[in-house]
């Protein structure tokens, strides 16, 4: 079945998805994250274009588009980092700038490389830890939990790719936050590494907390999440249930070409 | 902002950077001093004036490299992406400014207690042993290491302050070399009379080392707070109304 691709097609997706994505006893509570019309622009070019869509607690949610399609700027507009042209992005109701203890609400990892490189794991961690000021045992406990304690005295430098991965998830991890928003966090994971982080965002979201992961990589999404949002070019094409997308036989893999195929022509 | 201000000077503390720097300028302070007071003739060490010529590289490197320092503490966070982590941690990002103004200007009164307390006592030392009179009396055996180190508190947040509106780290150094070794030399030998009120400048008249060139101390610290000031707040409004890199 041919899907259309305006965006009129896609706001139809979304609001057909919305009423099996939210259960009766969560609708009455706010959404951990609401994006209104976001729009963010640069000179001529609009990265992020008119989205709107909002993430229920206790959900794993998949943010799916090619390079470039605007993921990362929608998800550094949520965290204040970037100031929308026009709409709005809230979490937990209000705009991230504006919350009152940031790091023991939302964790966030935008970059893999996010480190000073000369100096080590653990004072990368105290520094935020004081900053936030959270009690330095939990420095420990974020270490051990990603299991870098026997290098946490190691000059991030000297790091692998997949250990930086998680020197920044334990980063955000620190204020033990209730919602976590991840950019490519599988990127330099091996597969006992993939394993471990499917497992991880699994048992944080049975915890009622919420995750929201941007990726490229389809089948790494396919396994872990089970709401999926598919950007291209600034515009959100589609948003819903992994089970619904894929619910005429479609992979995920074929929903996805066929949509941001049509954008690219 | 107690939290964000222990953050800071962790960050200070927890790479080699700063002892890099601190190193640097001891090697920059003893060349210098010791060229000008061991190859001078004589004639030309033998009035307080002329001692100026030995003595005034500890304020001169002390407040180079705390505005170095300063500059490090904002752009050595975009080039290596920590600044995100940072105001992710604090959102608002005035307290994140205002953390790194004093703990800059705080390493800042380190290098300029360093550089000056080194020049003075290399610089005496070595013109005692060619059996020049040091001309320095008490007073300025007071005011040039308070000077210096005052000098080098409030060149921090003028680099810093750089930093932030010119992001590059390469650039912001590169920018305040220039101005100090380069641009105010110009303006001190061809403009005197507008030169004198340069930041460098200003930085060097605390000292109270050469009084008929420069402004009076008191003049030149009132000055030099006003830049810095200046430099710190144009620093942090790029900062907050910028998006973040």
């Amino acid at each position: 079945m041919p899907i259309r691709r305006d965006r009129d097609a896609a706001r139809n997706v979304d609001e057909q998805a919305r009423p099996a994505l939210v259960p009766a006893d969560a609708r009455a509570r706010d959404p951990v994250v609401t994006a209104s019309s976001l729009t963010k622009g640069y000179g001529d070019v609009v990265a992020v274009d008119d989205v709107t869509f909002s993430l229920e607690a206790g959900t794993v949610t998949g943010f799916l588009g090619p390079n470039g399609a605007g993921k990362t700027t929608t998800l550094r507009l949520l965290l204040g980092l970037a100031e929308p042209t026009a709409g709005e992005a809230l979490v937990f109701g209000r705009r991230y700038r504006e919350l009152d203890d940031p790091a023991r609400r939302v964790g966030a990892v935008l970059e893999s490389n996010d480190f000073h490189p000369g100096r080590c794991g653990r004072d990368h961690l105290r520094t935020l830890a004081l900053a936030a000021e959270i009690p330095r045992a939990r420095v420990e406990e974020v270490l051990e939990l990603v299991e870098l304690e026997p290098v946490a005295a190691r000059r991030v430098k000297t790091y692998s790719l997949g250990m930086r991965q998680r020197l920044g998830l334990a980063g955000a991890l620190l204020g033990d936050p209730e919602l976590l928003i991840l950019d490519e966090p599988a990127n330099g994971l091996d597969p006992a590494g993939v394993h471990w982080l499917r497992g991880f965002l699994r048992h944080f979201a049975e915890q009622g907390r919420t995750v929201l992961v941007a990726s490229h990589v389809l089948a790494e999404v396919a396994q872990t999440v089970e709401k999926v949002m598919i950007i291209d070019r600034g515009r959100l094409l589609t948003s819903g249930p992994l089970a619904d997308l894929t619910e005429r036989g479609q992979t995920l893999e074929q929903v996805y070409l066929e949509l941001t195929a049509g954008e690219a022509s | 902002m107690t939290a964000q201000l222990r953050s800071e000077l962790l960050k200070h503390r927890s790479t080699f950077t700063n002892l890099g720097l601190l190193l640097a300028m001891l090697a920059l302070v003893l060349l210098a001093v010791l060229l000008h007071a061991l190859s001078l003739p004589a004639d030309r060490l033998d009035s307080a004036s002329n001692q100026v010529q030995v003595f005034r590289f500890g304020p001169l490197l002390g407040a180079l490299f705390a505005g170095l320092v300063g500059a490090l503490s904002i752009t050595g966070e975009i080039r290596h992406g920590t600044i995100r982590p940072t105001f992710l941690m604090t959102p608002r990002r005035e307290r994140v400014v205002a953390a790194k103004i004093v703990a800059s200007g705080l390493v800042g009164i380190v290098f300029g207690l360093v550089a000056v307390g080194v020049a003075v006592g290399v610089g005496s030392v070595a013109l005692a042993a060619r059996g020049i009179p040091v001309t320095l009396d008490g007073g300025d055996y007071i005011l040039m290491p308070a000077g210096g180190i005052a000098a080098a508190a409030l060149w921090a947040p003028i680099g810093l302050g750089l930093g932030a509106l010119l992001r590059n780290q390469v650039a912001t150094l590169v920018a305040i070399f220039l101005w100090l070794f380069f641009i105010e030399n110009l303006f001190l030998d061809f403009v005197p009379g507008a030169g004198r009120f340069a930041p460098g400048a200003a930085a060097a008249a605390i000292t109270g080392l050469d009084p008929d060139r420069l402004l009076a101390p008191s003049l030149g610290a009132l000055l030099l707070a006003l830049y810095a000031a200046a430099a710190a707040a144009a620093g942090a409004i790029a900062t907050l109304r910028r998006d973040v890199p």
